[in-house]
Parts: structure tokens; sequence; C-alpha cells
């Protein structure tokens, strides 16, 4: 066994895993955190996308230890207990997501795009999300609500709903 | 995945010490995203797992008299973001850009990748074209070699048991030398190659192509040269005639397969079109560097 500490959503811990854990096992077997998906687990679907130290990677190809001192952000760490993060409020005014499945990946996706390009085009959002498979072909709301996350982000408009600052 | 040992380590010489020790029954670790899918498929154990992702002087990206070096160890994503590379081979940036996704790119490093050695790589062409060394490590010391040197099919390079791959040099005389890369796949994203293709050129004082490279991915048992079309294109003046004829030449000579991705006629098609096309892009970038430099 291995003994590694991480952050995870902000709190520490100090683990022993085997070396062929990965880290999504981590996250999901010993840690409860079952947002982050294991869907092809070799790297293709983006499912398991989780942000380490501000960059993405799909967790299924990352071994818990590779993890160790890094600082992980998954799915349940991006809202507080009172709010939804801007990406996840657009998800839901837009109804993004269909069955779901894959939309821990694509949102913690669009928070990496985002917090890099805080202005993307919609081409850089097609690029941002290309790792990360809809099986229920639902992108095109997908792109409307990170385009729609990225200005509230910004601050040009109130909240998702669109309703502008400047009250025009 | 079948039970391994694994050892991190944050210094050059004790995992060079290590493969040493281990040989065939240890395997390296850089970024993980082909060794993991790898081992998951695979009914037998590693053995042991050297990670190496963390090996500072494995991820540097410095320019010296001798050229620019890029440590093994660096990612594609660092490859797409780097000042340097940007400023003196953006042709390298471009093909790190087109490699599977956001976070494969952020994971998976330039040496894994030449030292997985498919076929269709995306990292191998441009650094043929500018005629890039790579340099290997184990117990004994170094030796170093042109990239064209390492590969040797699918999946087979040079490397010997207990040998690593520690950096790749571009030669200082080739940076800023006009490149281009271009990839077809069946989609956008996330998709391999069908075809990659790398071009790089001088034009001399009288604006005659001067050491052309031409680089071909996807079309044969490894990256491969298309020399018959270098030699031909060599002293010939820039036109779109004669980088056609230089296309349909490199399609005659490389050697691709049918799959169920193409045939092996299509990509044939696909090999004169894209070398055309990044000639002529290679051309334009040199014409405006003459310019930029005030040459007539």
């Amino acid at each position: 066994m291995i003994d590694i500490s991480l952050t995870v959503n902000g709190g520490r811990h100090e683990l022993s895993v085997s070396p062929e854990t990965t880290l999504l096992g981590l996250l999901r077997n010993q840690l409860g955190l079952t947002g982050a998906k294991l869907g092809c687990d070799v790297g293709d679907c983006g499912a398991c996308t989780v942000i380490i130290d501000g960059r993405s990677v799909n967790a299924c190809l990352m071994l818990a230890a590779q993890a160790d001192g890094c600082s992980v952000l998954t799915i349940e760490g991006l809202a507080t207990r009172e709010q939804l993060h801007p990406i996840q409020q657009a998800f839901e005014v837009h109804a993004s997501l269909q069955c779901g499945f894959c939309g821990p990946g694509i949102i913690l996706s669009a928070k990496a795009l985002l917090d890099g390009n805080p202005d993307p085009s919609r081409q850089d959002v097609r690029e941002g999300l290309s790792g990360n498979l809809c099986r229920c072909t639902g992108y095109a709301k997908m792109i409307e609500a990170v385009l729609q996350a990225a200005c509230v982000m910004r601050g040009e408009t109130e909240d998702v709903d669109g309703k502008s600052k400047a009250g025009s | 995945m079948r039970a391994f040992d694994y050892l991190a380590t944050v210094d050059l010489r004790q995992a060079v010490r290590l493969l040493d020790e281990h040989g065939t029954s240890a395997r390296i670790l850089a970024g993980g995203t082909d060794l993991l899918a790898d081992l998951k498929s695979s009914s037998s154990s590693p053995g042991l797992i050297i990670d190496i992702s963390r090996i500072k002087e494995l991820k540097v990206i410095e320019s010296t008299a001798h050229g620019l070096r890029i440590g093994a160890m660096v990612t594609h994503s660092e490859i797409m973001q780097s000042a340097l590379i940007r400023e003196h081979c953006p042709a390298l940036a471009d093909a790190a850009r087109t490699i599977g996704a956001v976070q494969t790119r952020n994971l998976g490093t330039l040496g894994g990748n030449l030292v997985t050695a498919v076929p269709s790589m995306d990292s191998g062409a441009t650094l043929l074209a500018l005629d890039a060394r790579v340099v290997l490590a184990c117990g004994g010391g170094t030796r170093e070699m042109p990239l064209t040197d390492f590969f040797m099919g699918p999946r087979k390079t040079v490397l010997r048991p207990g040998e690593l791959l520690v950096e790749v040099v571009i030669p200082a005389c080739n940076l800023g030398k006009p490149a281009h890369f271009l990839k077809t796949g069946l989609r956008k994203g996330q998709a391999l190659a069908l075809v990659n293709v790398a071009a790089s050129l001088w034009l001399d004082a009288a604006g005659n192509i001067e050491e052309p490279r031409i680089a071909l991915g996807a079309v044969a048992p490894s990256v491969i040269r298309a020399m018959a079309a270098e030699r031909y294109l060599a002293g010939r003046s820039p036109q779109s005639g004669s980088m056609a004829e230089a296309g349909k030449i490199a399609a005659e000579e490389c050697r691709p397969i049918n799959d169920f991705r193409a045939t092996a006629a299509y990509r044939r098609d696909l090999v004169a079109v894209l070398v055309k096309r990044a000639l002529a892009q290679a051309c334009e970038r040199a014409l405006k560097r003459q310019h930029e430099r005030g040459a007539p």
C-alpha cells in the first residue's frame, strides 16, 4: 500500500491506497464521491473528468498515487450549500442535461475552460468540451449554457436568465 | 488492473538506476494516458511501475547553443502554451493541439507519445521535419540520435531494456525554420490521424526551395520522411505546380494500410493534398519571414 495525502474539494485526506487504484476508484470507492462516473475507462468519454491543480484530467487514466500532494476538485465541490455554481445554474436553465451521466464531467470541463478563457468563442467551447461524450447527443444546449455562464461569470449579466445589469 | 509495485521518483539518476535494476520487469509511467489503458486490457502484471512524471529536469523547455531542448515529460498542453516553442517552432504547438482532447493533453507527454510509437502519433511528423534528435539515458551514460533512427515500427523503438528517453532537441539551425503541420481525421475532436503531414523549408537568396523536409504520419509502420519528394523539391522555385508534384511523389512513396478508418487509396489521396497544402503554408511563412527581414 502507498500512503498519500491530497486535498479533495478543500478537505485534506491522508489515505492508504493500493498501487493499482485509479484516482477515479479512490474518489468513488474510498471517498464516496460518485459524481465522477466510470464510463469507457480508457480516457475516451470524459465522464470521469475532475480538475487537478487547475487542469482537467480523466480520473480513470490516473493512478491515485499520482495525485499525492495534489488538489482535486470534483463536481461535489463546485456548488456551495446555498448556491449552485453559475455553470450549474446555466445547465439547469437551459435544460442542458438529459440522462445526466455525462454532466459532472462536462461541467468540470466547462469550468476548466472558463477559468483559463473567460470569454470563449462558440468554437472554443466546442473544443473545450470535445473530450466529453454525451450519448443523448444534447450538445447544443450545453454549449449555450457554457456561453451564458461565461457572461454571468464575467459579470455582464446578473443571472443565468439573461437579465442585464444595466437593465437593458 | 493486475497488481504491481509503484515507485515515484523526482531524481533522474534514481529513475535510470531503478530501470537498470529491473530491466524488462519495469515499465515507465510518464503521463499514463497510454500506459493505464494498456494495463487495464493486459492479463499480465508489469511488475514495477516507475513514475517519472515529477522529475523536474525532464520538464524543461530551454533554448541552448545546441538547440531547443524539450524534456520528455513536457505535456502536450505545456507545448501548446510554451512561449519558446511558439516562437521557434509554432508548427509543433499546432501539432500538440490536435492530440486527443484537453484531458489527454494535460497528462500526456511528448516523450510518452514518441516512445509509444504508434504510427498515427501527432508529435512525430513536425519533429522529423525539423530534424529533431532524441537523447536516451541508461546506467552506462547517454546516447543521442536523429529521431528518424529512433522508430523501428508500430510500437517499436530502438530503446533497450533499462533505457529511458530523456529529451528531444530541435537543432539550433532549424529554430525558426518555416514549417507547417496538417492532420485529417474522421472528425475534429479526439480523432486519430488518417494522415498527418509536416513540411519545412528555407528559401535561398534566389527564392528557390532549400532543405525541404516532408514527414508523414499514419501511412507507414512508423512516422517517415518522404525523401523522394524532398529530392524533387530541392532547388525548385516554390510554384504551386511543383508542390502538387511533390505531393504526388510523397503519395507514391508512402505505404498506407487499409483499415476500418480508411482505405490505403484514400490515405494516398490525402497525402498528396496535405503535402501540397503544408508546403504552400510553409512557403508562405518563409516569404513572410523574408519580407519581415527586409530581404528582396
